[in-house]
């Protein structure tokens, strides 16, 4: 029932939602932003999978398969596992940018509640 | 909610966690998320299933990934090959991510000692702006601030500002080594993570190669720092032998790609003659485009994290110390 994973990411996405629209404080609006980035990570792996298919690795292919033959058989999306790894990655750096950020904000307004950060309203 | 006097501190510390956060329109932003997730929801439902066959993107990158690359590795082939002026773009969106970190967290100046702009530059500033609140008492002390060196230390001690750091500080804040237990798993630990790290670039057997080889890298000096403290890895970890070899990795990554445009008329395109499968040179440029991710990635999180830890200089002074 990969159907359970999708809606898992759904709600990881929705929590990550509500916390980035309600939350004052910056750093838990990040880890919002981060927990919406995980659940992306969750739905790109849950819809490479398919059953009974091996990793897309075509190295030592079970029952006797050659590399070709597996290639040509069942094997997960290669395609969206390539995404996930590069998603995470861009989202370290991405989330490094929103924390510096956050840091230098609170340094020079010293308060991270986005509330009392008025100075762009206007 | 406040602890009375005679409550034990432990009562006081349990109360004060219960405190309400203050949140932001929690109502609004309830409905949006409900209205989110029925949009979601729906979606999914339609979304392919397991049993579904596989994408002819998916398919053809498992077939080509052997003859025309030389791989058996096919999400390696679609991250360095099929996908490799994608993956270049990523790489390039990582690099910018890296030079904004840089940016917004160095000091001030990048010079050794105290200098006072801060007080400097106030009396031209009052002079042009009168209303930039500068005030009198800001221009006497810019004043005194040009005149004598000494003067300079004496505005210091009066009011300090954030000028009283030492400036041009690059790097993370000291920190203090850990534990001999700490100490000796990190000896034990580290030359295995760099040997493995490097291992999932070099032979290309493992997804990705760089990308996961670069965060292992990455790690192996925070593991570092984190065990033995800030002194065991200043010689290495600082900008100016980081970021040269972050930039070459990405002259790497350019010359490799522009070279298939060059040498067979399409960029990205493989222009080295295919190894063995399952040797270390198997995959043709894939092997190259990984290699250089490894640098990429690992200087760049390295950069990025120290940047981060090393942000101790503080711009604005505080309001307090104003009055």
């Amino acid at each position: 029932m990969i159907l359970v994973n999708y809606l898992a990411a759904g709600a990881l996405f929705c929590i990550g939602l509500y916390t980035v629209l309600t939350r004052r404080n910056l750093i838990k609006m990040i880890m919002g932003l981060s927990l919406m980035e995980s659940s992306t990570y969750l739905l790109l792996i849950s819809m490479a999978y398919r059953k009974r298919s091996t990793a897309p690795v075509l190295l030592n292919p079970p029952n006797g398969l050659t590399p070709t033959q597996l290639a040509h058989g069942d094997v997960a999306d290669p395609v969206l596992q390539n995404f996930c790894l590069t998603a995470i990655v861009i989202g370290v750096a991405v989330t490094a940018v929103f924390l510096t950020v956050a840091v230098r904000l609170s340094q020079h307004h010293r308060t991270l509640d986005s509330d009392r950060i008025r100075d762009l309203r206007g | 909610m406040t602890a009375s006097p005679g409550q034990p501190a432990a009562e006081a510390v349990r109360a004060e966690r219960h405190e309400q956060e203050p949140t932001h329109r929690p109502v609004i932003g309830l409905v949006i998320v409900i209205g989110f997730a029925a949009v979601l929801a729906l979606a999914f439902v339609h979304l392919p299933r397991e049993q579904a066959p596989l994408p002819a993107a998916a398919r053809y990158a498992t077939q080509i990934a052997i003859p025309k690359w030389g791989t058996t590795e096919p999400v390696n082939e679609v991250v360095y090959g099929s996908r490799g002026f994608d993956t270049f773009g990523e790489t390039y969106l990582l690099l910018a991510a890296v030079v904004c970190v840089t940016m917004l967290s160095r000091p001030k100046e990048p010079r050794l000692g105290f200098i006072g702009e801060e007080a400097a530059g106030q009396k031209e500033q009052s002079e042009d702006d009168p209303s930039s609140g500068g005030g009198h008492a800001d221009a006497r002390e810019a004043e005194a601030a040009e005149t004598d060196d000494d003067q300079r230390t004496d505005v210091i001690t009066r009011r300090p500002t954030p000028d009283w750091q030492p400036l041009g500080q690059f790097g993370p804040e000291r920190s203090r080594a850990m534990t001999v237990i700490v100490r000796v798993a990190a000896r034990l630990a580290t030359p295995i993570l760099a040997v493995g790290g490097v291992y999932l670039a070099a032979w290309g057997y493992s997804p990705g190669g760089g990308f996961p080889a670069g965060a292992v890298i990455a790690g192996v000096a925070l593991l570092v720092y984190a065990a033995f403290g800030y002194d065991k890895v200043a010689r290495i970890v600082r900008p100016g032998v980081i970021e040269p070899i972050e930039l070459a990795g990405a002259l790497a990554i350019i010359t490799c790609e522009a070279l298939g445009l060059v040498l067979k008329g399409s960029f990205s395109a493989n222009w080295i003659p295919l190894a063995p499968l399952e040797t270390i040179r198997a995959g043709g440029i894939l092997q190259v485009f990984s290699g250089s991710e490894l640098v990429e990635v690992g200087t760049g999180l390295v950069l990025v994290i120290f940047a981060i830890l090393g942000m101790g200089h503080d711009w604005t002074p505080d309001e307090a110390d104003d009055q």
